[in-house]
C-alpha cells in the first residue's frame, strides 16, 4: 500500500483546518520569470492584434497555443470532476490544483476571436455547419468555449466557496451581490448536499462542453482547412489527448507544489503519483490506440486525397513534430511508466509528465499549423502538399509568452484562492482513518455518499 | 395567532455524538425533520446525526434548462435555416443531422445556466437560516430548531439535555446571565 500522507489523515475539525492560498511576492525569482513571460505573452498578443488581424497564416502558431490550452489547462479540472464521480480520497490535496486551472483556460477565448476572425468563408470547403448560416463558426464556436469556460469557472467557485465565506457573520455583512455570490453561505446540511449535487452536475457538463469544444475546433480550425483530410478519429483523438496532457500537468504542478509550497506539500506525495500513474499509463496507450486506428485506415484505403493530408500532418510535411510526438507523448513515457518505481515516485512521474506537456505542443503543430497556414483552403483535395510553415522569431516568442502567460495566470489564481479543497479535505481526514489489521497497516475508507 | 408563529432556538455541541443526541431528543418530542437543521463547517455524511433525508430539486433545474436551451436552439436553427434556405447535397432545409450540433450546444447551453441557477436557488438565497452563531465556523456543530411558542420549553429542554456549549434565541443566549458572553 503506497499510504496517503499522514498530515491528510489527521486534520483538525476545531478549529477546522483551513487551507491557505500561495504567497507570492515578485522578489522570488520564479514567480518573477512567470511575470516577466506573462507580460511577454501579453505583449506578443498585442503585436499580433495590431499587425496580423485577418491574416490566417499569422495566426497558425497563436493557434497552436490555443489547443495546447484546451488540452492541458482545459482538461485539468476533468480530475478534480473524474475523482469526486468515483470517490477517489487519493485525489483530495489534488482537486483545487486541478480546479483552479479553470482560471487560465480563460485565455483560450481570448485567443479564439482574432483566430476565428480570420477564417475564410464556409462555403466550398468541407465544414460541419451545412449552410447553417446564422453566425457558424464564429458564434457557434465562441458559444461553446463560453460554455466549457462557464462552466469550469462555477465549478471551482462553488468549490470554493465554503474555504472562503468566513464565518457567517462575515457573509451576512456583505452586499446583496456578494452574498449572492457566497451562495448566503453558513453551511447547513441543505447547503452542503446542494454543494456537492452542483459538483456532479456541473462536472459532468463539463465533460460534455470539453469533448464538444475539441469537436468544434479541430474540425473548424483543423480538417476544413486542410482538403482531403477527413476524419471521424481525429476529434476523439484531441480530446483524449489532452486528457493525457492534463493529468500530466496536474502531476506537474503538484510536484512543484510539493516542493515550493510548505502548507500543500504536507498533503501531496506519492499516493496522487501512485493513483494518477496508472491513467497516465492508460492514457498513454490510448495515444497510440487513436493514432493508429486513424493512420491504419487512410493507410489501406489508400484515397488519394486522405493519403496527402496524412502525408501533411504525419509521414512529410511535419514529420518532425510527429517524430517528437511520439517520442515525448508516448514512447518515452510508456516505456518509463511501466516502471512501478517511475509511477509511484511523484518526482519521477513529474519528469514523464513534463515530457507529456513538451510532446503536445509539438503535436499541436502538426495537426493546426498546416490548415492554418494553407493558402487554398477549399475543394476537397490538395493538388500538391504545402510546404512546412515553420515559426519565425515573433511566433517563438508569442508561444513562450502565452503560455508563460497560462502559468502566470494559474499561479495568480492560486494566490487568491486556498490551493487546497478545506472542506473536502477536512471531510477525507473524517473518512479515512489507518488502522492495524492482523500485523499490517491497512487504510479503512468510508465512502457514505 | 401569535401563539401559531414559530420561533427559533439554536443549540452549539462541542462534539458530533452530543449533536446526534440533540437531533434524536427533537424527534422523541415530536418534533419534524422539516423543522430542524444542522450546521456545520464540514460536511458530515447524510444521516450521520439522525436526521430526516435532506430533499432537494437541484437536478430538476438542468432538466428544465436543457429544455429551454433546445427550445431556444430549434428557433435558432428553423429561423436561420428557412430565412436564408439552401439546399445542400439534396438535403432537408432543416435536416436532423445537420443541425444536432446546434441543438446540443443549446442544450447545454441552458442546463449549464439553469444549474448555476439552481444551486442559488437551493441555497435558500437571500434569507438563507435565521439564527446563526461564528462558533459554527470554528468547528462547532450548531442545531436549529423552529417551534411554536407553545413548543419552545420542549424544544429547549431537548436540546440541553444534549449538553450544549451555548443555546441561543432571537434574543440572545438563554445559557448565560445577561452581559456574559
Amino acid at each position: 500500500m503506497i499510504a496517503p500522507e499522514a498530515a491528510g489523515l489527521k486534520l483538525s475539525l476545531r478549529p477546522p483546518y483551513r487551507p491557505q492560498a500561495l504567497k507570492i511576492s515578485l522578489n522570488q525569482a520564479g514567480i518573477a520569470l512567470l511575470a516577466a513571460l506573462g507580460a511577454l505573452g501579453i505583449v506578443m498578443y498585442v503585436v499580433k492584434l495590431i499587425t496580423a488581424w485577418g491574416d490566417r497564416a499569422e495566426w497558425a502558431y497563436p493557434t497552436v497555443v490555443l489547443m495546447f490550452i484546451l488540452s492541458t489547462a482545459t482538461s485539468a479540472p476533468l480530475i478534480a470532476y473524474a475523482s469526486r464521480m468515483a470517490k477517489g480520497y487519493w485525489a483530495l490535496p489534488l482537486r483545487r490544483v486541478a480546479a483552479l486551472y479553470a482560471v487560465p483556460s480563460l485565455l483560450s477565448f481570448v485567443l479564439l476571436i482574432p483566430i476565428m476572425a480570420s477564417l475564410p468563408p464556409l462555403e466550398g470547403r468541407s465544414n460541419l455547419w451545412f449552410g447553417f448560416s446564422a453566425g457558424a463558426p464564429f458564434l457557434t464556436d465562441a458559444l461553446a468555449l463560453a460554455i466549457l469556460l462557464l462552466t469550469g469557472m462555477a465549478l471551482l467557485w462553488f468549490s470554493a466557496v465554503p474555504d472562503l465565506a468566513g464565518p457567517p457573520s462575515r457573509v451576512r455583512a456583505m452586499s446583496r451581490w456578494q452574498r449572492l455570490l457566497f451562495l448566503n453561505w453558513s453551511g447547513t446540511a441543505r447547503q452542503w448536499k446542494v454543494l456537492r449535487a452542483a459538483n456532479l452536475a456541473l462536472g459532468a457538463f463539463y465533460l460534455m462542453g470539453y469533448a464538444f469544444v475539441h469537436m468544434l475546433l479541430t474540425t473548424d480550425l483543423g480538417q476544413s482547412l486542410l482538403p482531403g483530410w477527413r476524419s471521424g478519429i481525429f476529434p476523439v483523438y484531441s480530446a483524449v489527448t489532452g486528457i493525457q496532457a492534463g493529468i500530466a500537468i496536474t502531476l506537474l504542478t503538484a510536484a512543484l507544489m510539493r516542493r515550493f509550497s510548505p502548507e500543500a506539500g504536507r498533503f501531496i506525495g506519492d499516493e496522487q503519483a501512485a493513483a494518477l500513474g496508472k491513467i497516465l499509463v492508460a492514457a498513454t496507450l490510448m495515444w497510440f490506440y487513436f493514432f493508429w486506428s486513424d493512420f491504419l485506415l487512410i493507410w489501406y484505403a489508400r484515397l488519394p486525397s486522405e493519403v496527402a493530408a496524412m502525408q501533411v500532418t504525419v509521414a512529410i510535411t511535419y514529420i518532425l513534430p510527429f517524430v517528437l510526438t511520439a517520442v515525448l507523448m508516448f514512447a518515452l513515457p510508456l516505456g518509463l511508466l511501466i516502471f512501478n518505481k517511475v509511477r509511484q515516485s511523484l518526482s519521477l512521474i513529474a519528469g514523464v509528465s513534463a515530457l507529456i506537456v513538451v510532446g503536445i505542443l509539438f503535436d499541436r503543430i502538426r495537426f493546426f499549423v498546416a490548415p492554418m497556414a494553407n493558402p487554398s483552403p477549399f475543394g476537397h483535395a490538395m493538388h500538391e502538399l504545402p510546404a512546412p510553415y515553420w515559426p519565425n522569431a515573433l511566433d517563438v516568442l508569442f508561444i513562450i509568452g502565452f503560455i508563460g502567460l497560462m502559468f502566470a495566470v494559474f499561479v495568480y489564481a492560486a494566490s487568491r484562492i486556498p490551493v487546497l479543497n478545506g472542506w473536502e479535505m477536512r471531510q477525507g481526514s473524517m473518512l479515512r482513518k489507518e488502522r492495524t489489521y492482523m500485523k499490517a497497516h491497512v487504510l479503512v475508507i468510508g465512502k457514505p455518499d | 395567532m401569535q401563539s401559531q408563529a414559530k420561533r427559533e432556538l439554536l443549540a452549539l455541541y462541542e462534539e458530533p455524538d452530543q449533536a446526534a443526541d440533540a437531533v434524536e431528543r427533537l424527534q422523541s418530542a415530536g418534533f419534524d425533520d422539516n423543522d430542524i437543521e444542522i450546521l456545520s463547517s464540514t460536511p458530515y455524511p447524510e444521516g450521520a446525526f439522525g436526521e430526516g433525508h435532506t430533499k432537494h430539486r437541484l437536478f430538476a433545474f438542468p432538466f428544465a434548462g436543457a429544455a429551454c436551451g433546445m427550445a431556444v436552439g430549434i428557433a435558432w436553427i428553423v429561423g436561420a435555416q428557412v430565412s436564408l434556405p439552401i439546399i445542400t447535397g439534396g438535403k432537408p432545409i432543416v435536416a436532423v443531422p445537420a443541425i444536432i450540433q446546434i441543438l446540443y450546444e443549446g442544450t447545454l447551453l441552458g442546463a449549464v445556466l439553469f444549474t448555476v441557477l439552481g444551486v442559488l436557488f437551493e441555497s435558500r438565497l437571500p434569507d438563507g437560516v435565521g439564527l446563526y452563531d461564528d462558533r459554527i465556523s470554528e468547528g462547532y456543530i450548531g442545531i436549529s430548531v423552529m417551534a411554536r411558542e407553545r413548543r419552545l420549553p420542549d424544544a429547549q429542554i431537548a436540546l440541553e439535555e444534549a449538553s450544549p456549549i451555548d443555546l441561543l434565541s432571537k434574543e440572545g443566549s438563554l445559557m448565560h446571565a445577561p452581559g456574559t458572553t
